[in-house]
């Protein structure tokens, strides 16, 4: 393995790996992404695959707006061999409380303010988008179109590929276990296979950041949380869109090849690094899309699975410097929704890392907010 | 064709049923799989493959490897190597990957 490099990056998941073509299309010459394991074998390999533009914040409306215009010409931008497999058949948000359906008002207003096409949808409009949906106890729902979902594996390889024809070298199997900091700045990353000089190190180790920071001296406020998804045999296609229940915490899409692919989260998941999948989530999953997708009870499950969510105080992502290292990068913290807005992060950090104006604004993400007490509170995650 | 005699299988049969088998009638014995009766009518191919829908027959006989997926009494994907003959029941090949009911 090379002995220096010009800009470490940490993580071989969606997020590292956008970022190492966005940093080597800007010029940027002996980018290393260091992963621990191999490509996607963290949170983005075992994500639900959703992009949505439905959010509650003006930063996650705006992250997910850009990344939809980004998803929609990867093929291309990326010279991709194969195929993104990205399809636009929209998100289908319930609504079974008044507090819901106010919060939902709420949304909507900010999200059309911001050019997304969503709309709200009264329970019988809803099912004529989603033919088979249990409408009992519906109060509404809210619909955008060019809302879909994307293959998380073939996004990452993407990318990968891309990075790889620019010169970058990923390195995978290769676990950071320290750094070198001297004069408050980063100078070298310690691995399993030998050291690497860097005056840049940007750690997009999802759920494992705050270790990784931990590592480099600084503590940063960003937790494992399991979650827990399954995905059943194919069958012809009779759903569209994403459908999305807070009330119940799950949500559910049925994928190009047939297969329904849903998830779960529970309130009361305790932060830790188990990411064993259990019985009890299979019994809770199937009780609870089964009453809101009944013909869903005679599919058969083929496979369950679990991942980490890298939680932040406020749902919301990490993108900043750390303040007692510089050079070291924080991009992390997406807390559930960090596949579907990785692509303009990836353009983001490049820009902020090689110091030119950001597409969108960085500063809301900066670290200081926590302290400042200036959360950027996001309700809508499952 | 069925086995009479196997040197460590015991075959318990039991009555003489009826089912249905793409609309014909097809006789099999209580406590068989549907996939026994239907192979000792002589019928072999059980489903298709779904990109190049080639013929698939029993394979692994052991309801893992989805090769013998028909439409039973309407529902989808049922494994008939390993789901029991029943009187009157309506077993069909099944198109793609099967419908659920809605």
């Amino acid at each position: 393995m090379q002995k220096t490099s010009s800009i470490v990056i940490i993580g071989g998941g969606v997020i590292g790996c956008a970022l190492a073509y966005q940093l080597a299309r800007r010029g940027v010459k002996d980018i290393v992404v260091l992963e621990k394991e191999y490509l996607t074998s963290g949170a983005t390999g075992r994500c639900g695959a959703g992009v949505r533009q439905q959010w509650a914040t003006e930063t996650n409306c705006l992250l997910a707006k850009e990344s939809v215009r980004m998803f929609e010409n990867m093929n291309e931008e990326l010279g991709y061999s194969k195929d993104i497999e990205f399809k636009q058949k929209g998100y289908l948000l319930l609504a079974y409380t008044d507090d819901q359906w106010n919060q939902f008002k709420k949304n909507v207003k900010l999200q059309k303010s911001l050019g997304i096409p969503v709309e709200m949808v009264k329970p019988q409009k809803a099912k004529e988008i989603v033919p088979h949906l249990n409408i009992e106890g519906l109060i509404g729902a809210t619909y955008c179109g060019t809302d879909g979902h994307a293959n998380p594996f073939h996004v990452t390889y993407a990318y990968a590929e891309a990075a790889r024809k620019l010169g970058v070298k990923i390195e995978t199997y290769t676990e950071v276990i320290g750094f070198e900091v001297e004069k408050g700045k980063i100078k070298k990353v310690k691995t399993n296979r030998g050291d690497i000089y860097a005056p840049i190190v940007v750690n997009c180790a999802g759920p494992h950041s705050g270790e990784i920071a931990k590592m480099a001296g600084e503590e940063i406020p960003i937790y494992p949380e399991r979650h827990q998804a399954l995905v059943t045999e194919p069958v012809e296609s009779i759903q569209d869109p994403m459908v999305i229940s807070f009330h119940h915490h799950i949500y559910c899409q049925q994928v190009p090849h047939g297969s329904f692919v849903m998830g779960m989260g529970d309130p009361n998941e305790p932060t830790s690094f188990n990411q064993k999948s259990s019985w009890q989530f299979l019994e809770e999953m199937a009780q609870k899309v089964v009453s809101i997708l009944p013909p869903l009870k005679d599919i058969r499950v083929v496979r369950q699975w679990a991942g980490l969510y890298d939680m932040s105080p406020d749902a919301n992502p990490v993108i900043d410097e750390l303040a007692s290292v510089k050079g070291f990068y924080t991009v992390a913290g997406f807390s559930g929704h960090g596949f579907m807005v990785a692509p303009i992060t990836g353009v983001m950090v490049a820009q902020l890392i090689l110091g030119e104006e950001t597409s969108l604004p960085v500063h809301p993400f900066g670290l200081e907010r926590f302290k400042r007490g200036e959360y950027l509170l996001e309700h809508s995650v499952v | 064709m069925r086995i009479e005699n196997h040197p460590i299988l015991i075959f318990d049969r039991g009555k003489i049923l009826s089912f249905f088998f793409n609309g014909e009638v097809i006789k099999g014995y209580e406590g068989e799989s549907i996939a026994a009766a239907l192979h000792a009518a002589g019928i072999k191919v059980l489903s298709h493959s779904h990109e190049l829908h080639h013929p698939r027959g029993l394979f692994c006989a052991i309801g893992n490897c989805s090769s013998c997926l028909m439409v039973v009494d309407g529902q989808p994907n049922v494994r008939v190597c390993v789901e029991k003959l029943r009187e009157g029941m309506r077993v069909e090949t099944q198109k793609g990957k099967g419908c659920l009911t809605q």
